[in-house]
């Protein structure tokens, strides 16, 4: 009997087979090879999810982020625009722990230089904290607490672009490996109380007197509760419990004199409530469980959400006072989500997308070619870039037409890496500053060499000529130097190649034929197989590029087909669904 | 294309059709054709900007003339010898050099307190709102979307083009396939010699139920037809007009365009919540509008140049305003009526709508509401694009301005 929809009692153990295994190693974590899924189908489905969701006790010896060491003392507190630096820098003689010169030309520059220099710095360092995840997601034995944190990642989305310091939002990762599978109550305080959403949701400026909002407006309305369960009024009177909240560096400090202490009426209730007492009273309603238990299922399980089943796993969260492992356990066993409504429905997320196809080419590393944050960052998901406070859309969102080509040519530049690659953490980063650097180079100075060469019918704009004030300090030769300091200063991203070998994994699977080979591809890689007339223009196009159906016959040269072939059957419209 | 297709695609933007279609008797049919009354397919084009993350309406169009404007905002007030004066009243922001040009050449339209009853403050609600022209309710598929399925409800491909990382609500079609991609360059199947053949063939997949597998294929077709045309277009536009330091893609538009798209309907827009302007406004915000205020301009002057500027008008909306007086941290929070932008060589410019009140605040300290913002999709839909259906796109009437040359 399949399982059927929305029914929450959990699946026998006569229903369980190999592709409901399968399907829980996509949905819990980030698919598997035939082997790990093989372990997981010969368990019962109950051991088998009790072993992805209560995993404290599987070794995962994983290295913690190597840092490169980067950051100056004098850079905290970092200010929010280049003219604030410069202004900081002529009203003190100082700025970004920089001493503005006595005198000569561009006195201001070094100040200038170091700012760009921090901004392009924990950029780049960025991108090494997101190869350091990937691998994370790739080698870890406890593959639920990555897919969590992937979760809380676009739940209590962060932007580097806007906080502008990888320490915090590295830290901010951290809390939600360590809290993202364990405790709802505990996440929302670590995270509310963390300077990388401090600072994203300018909670530092939110003081006694004059409350801003954004802060308590979004805990609201993206991390707990959902429009319509609150009134604007509860907005101000909760931005009002939160004054004073701010960070130092990396530590969170309450600024007793900037809190309003005065009385607040939110959600129905009155008394001199500070931040921690709203998120408790946001954490009584039992709205807030329900918000959060649908936004799991839709993540794990299908975007689709019955109202019943959502009320079912709010209460199932709410009962066990926000512990996640009761809530994930029943969503995993139960036959909703192994219905045909489930399995086989959901569109992968770039990063998903990635992660599982190096997971079942059997890598070990994610390939520095290509590079993955570019990969990733092109089909739509950057680590660390969510586009807005609302996170990653998810769901059909990830497709357009453009997106499904490009998914499609991301699966050869694996398979086929491109051997012009340039490491883009290497390389430089614009047209403008390799033209800059270039007449540095020879000689030039400073204010020739950054008149920008576009010239034009219409004149320039308006705000490349706003680029060109060239008095105490030269914005554009600051960009350059920043970039060149910068490079000097964060270790290079390894860039290695997969270490693909589709002759070997024939081979030990004892494949004998194409057919045979082909049928293997589909169920390695696909969760929904293609049509079958795909199915047979792979066969036709192995047998034609071997020259044979014979697998024996071609063993010693069929790589370069196999890839070839796997790249085809990859960019199939299917290759998107778990 | 069948003639009875041809026929029915005719009428319906007469406003004729619906179910009695077929009942309407060929010569009428004929007689409205050969009258060329076939308003809904003049060729025009319209373009969507959104500017994300509520634009500051006030410190846009500045109200120089007023003094309430400088009591709300002592801190954040554009001073009036600062601002790019175009009466006496209001003058742009001193970083819109290009706004100021189009409105002194008569091609931009400010429409005022643009807005609807019981505004959301929610950037993604109050965004949905205006995506699906439904305040307060919303609605499966976006205005633009449904503005195709009116316009051409036979559906030719790429009449609605969405350049963007993701596709927008606003775009979302009943009928349509929308065109989406970002970077034209890499808008392309990338494939080898050998798998050339493989790639050609579309698959029949016969009957579909698993609906994100169907959605999949469909999304594989549109990508099939369209991607070679967009990067050949794309490849053969070259243009010497500067569109400063983000074009907003309104240059890819304008490839398109240049290269003889049958798109009718384009959306693009200042992404990722750009003008969200809480803390420190000052800079942050009149760079953000520098580059609209290039972009737009560029497009308009790249219009002229590549001879259709007669052809095309540019709408621009945030999802909302900001709040009236400036909060303590040099910015503005949250707020509710705005302004409305539409440029165009066809566009009569000036200003449109009712000023609203700097001193008759709603409870909240927002600018109420003068128009509701939907009088400006009727006047896209009718006055532009001469549709007949605006009240069924936009589920009421809505009386559109008479805005165009």
């Amino acid at each position: 009997m399949p399982p059927s929809v929305n029914d929450l009692t959990p699946i026998s153990p006569s229903d369980w087979t190999y592709d409901f295994a399968a399907h829980l190693l996509e949905r819990a974590g980030f698919g598997g090879t035939p082997e790990e899924i093989q372990v997981l189908a010969k368990l019962s489905p109950t051991d088998a999810v009790r072993r992805l969701v209560y995993f404290q006790n599987i070794q995962n010896n994983l290295p913690p982020f190597d840092h490169s060491g980067i950051h100056d003392p004098g850079l905290e507190p970092f200010p929010e625009s280049r003219p604030a630096v410069t202004k900081m820098a002529k009203e003190k003689g100082e700025a970004l722990g920089i001493k503005v010169k006595p005198g000569g030309d561009r006195p201001l520059q070094p100040v200038v230089d170091q700012f760009f220099y921090w901004l392009r710095a924990s950029v780049l360092e960025t991108q090494r904290v997101g190869y350091w995840w990937a691998n994370r997601m790739l080698a870890t034995k406890r593959p639920l607490e990555e897919k969590m944190a992937l979760f809380w990642h676009g739940h209590f989305a962060v932007n580097e672009a806007k906080v502008r310091d990888y320490r915090k939002t590295l830290g901010q990762l951290e809390l939600f490996q360590k809290y993202g599978t364990d405790n709802f109550r505990a996440l929302l305080l670590a995270v509310a109380r963390d300077p990388a959403m401090l600072s994203f949701l300018d909670a530092g400026v939110n003081v006694k007197g004059s409350p801003n909002e954004n802060f308590a407006r979004e805990i609201m309305e993206l991390f707990t509760m959902g429009v319509g369960n609150y009134s604007e009024k509860d907005i101000r009177e909760g931005a009002r419990a939160f004054t004073g909240w701010n960070y130092a560096d990396l530590t969170f400090v309450v600024n007793k004199e900037q809190h309003d202490e005065a009385s607040k009426t939110f959600l129905g209730q009155t008394g001199n409530f500070d931040g921690v007492d709203v998120i408790n009273i946001i954490l009584k309603q039992p709205v807030t469980a329900r918000f959060i238990a649908g936004k799991i299922y839709r993540y794990f399980v299908r975007q689709e959400l019955d109202p019943q089943v959502q009320d079912k796993l709010g209460a199932v969260l709410r009962n066990n006072d926000y512990q996640f492992a009761p809530l994930m356990e029943t969503i995993f066993l139960s036959r909703d989500f192994y219905s045909s409504a489930s399995v086989g429905t959901q569109i992968k997320s770039p990063v998903q997308l990635a992660i599982s196809t190096f997971k079942k080419l059997g890598l070990t590393e994610v390939p520095g070619v290509p590079d993955f944050n570019i990969a990733t960052g092109t089909l739509g998901q950057r680590l660390f870039s969510p586009p807005t406070v609302a996170g990653w859309s998810e769901g059909r969102s990830w497709i357009t037409p453009g997106l499904l080509l490009e998914r499609g040519n991301f699966v050869r530049d694996v398979l086929f890496p491109d051997i012009n690659f340039i490491p883009p953490d290497r390389a430089n980063p614009s047209a403008d500053v390799r033209v800059v650097a270039d007449k540095i180079r020879a000689g030039m100075d400073i204010s020739t060499a950054t008149v920008p060469e576009r010239g034009s019918e219409g004149g320039l704009a308006e705000s490349n000529m706003l680029a060109d004030r060239d008095e105490d300090f030269n914005t554009r030769y600051g960009s350059f130097r920043g970039w060149q300091m910068a490079l000097e200063r964060v270790k290079p991203i390894p860039r290695p190649t997969a270490q693909v070998n589709l002759s070997r994994l024939v081979t030990n699977a004892g494949l004998k034929n194409t057919t045979e080979v082909a049928d293997d591809f589909i169920r390695r890689f696909m969760r929904v197989p293609p049509a079958e007339e795909k199915r047979q223009a792979l066969i036709a196009f192995l047998n034609k590029e071997l020259s044979t159906p014979d697998v024996a016959v071609a063993r010693t040269y069929m790589e370069d087909s196999l890839r070839l072939a796997l790249h085809l059957l990859l960019s199939e419209p299917e290759y998107q669904l778990s | 294309m069948k003639r009875r297709e041809f026929l029915e695609a005719g009428l319906y933007g007469l406003g004729i059709g619906g179910s009695g279609l077929l009942l309407v008797p060929p010569l009428l049919a004929q007689a409205a054709q050969t009258l060329g009354a076939e308003p809904s397919n003049n060729g025009r084009i319209l373009v969507v900007l959104e500017l994300s993350g509520g634009n500051d309406g006030l410190n846009t169009v500045v109200p120089y003339g007023d003094d309430a404007y400088y009591r709300q905002r002592p801190k954040i007030g554009i001073r009036p010898n600062r601002v790019r004066k175009i009466d006496e009243h209001f003058g742009f922001n001193p970083g819109m050099a290009g706004f100021e040009r189009l409105y002194k050449d008569g091609k931009l339209a400010v429409v005022h307190g643009c807005g609807y009853e019981n505004p959301s403050f929610s950037h993604f609600t109050s965004m949905a709102y205006w995506q699906t022209a439904a305040p307060n309710r919303g609605d499966e598929f976006g205005w633009v979307g449904r503005t195709a399925d009116a316009v051409a409800p036979q559906a030719p491909a790429n009449f609605l083009v969405n350049i963007d990382a993701r596709q927008s609500l606003a775009v979302r079609s009943r009928l349509h396939t929308p065109l989406v991609f970002d970077d034209p360059n890499k808008f392309t199947r990338e494939g080898f010699y050998q798998e050339r053949e493989v790639f050609a063939q579309v698959a029949d997949t016969g009957n579909v139920e698993n609906p994100s597998r169907r959605f999949l294929l469909d999304v594989a077709r549109s990508a099939k037809s369209a991607s070679a045309q967009v990067k050949e277009a794309w490849a053969s536009y070259k243009s010497p007009v500067d569109y400063g330091i983000t074009g907003l893609d309104l240059p890819k538009v304008a490839a398109l365009i240049h290269a003889g798209f049958p798109t009718r309907l384009y959306y693009v827009a200042y992404r990722n919540n750009a003008f969200d302007t809480h803390v420190f406004q000052g800079d942050l915000h009149q760079r953000l509008l520098t580059y609209t205020a290039d972009a737009v301009s560029a497009f308009v002057t790249d219009l002229e140049r590549i001879g259709r500027a007669n052809d095309v008008v540019v709408m621009m909306f945030s999802e909302f305003g900001r709040r009236v007086p400036e909060n303590t941290n040099l910015g503005t929070d949250h707020g509710a009526a705005n302004l409305m932008f539409v440029a165009g060589k066809q566009v009569r410019g000036g200003h449109y709508g009712t000023i609203p009140s700097l001193t008759k605040l709603d409870e909240g300290d927002n600018l109420v509401y003068t128009t509701d913002f939907r009088r400006v999709y009727a006047t896209m839909i009718s006055g532009w694009l001469g549709s007949g259906n605006a009240a069924t796109i936009l589920n009421g009437n809505f009386e559109p301005f008479k805005m165009f040359v």
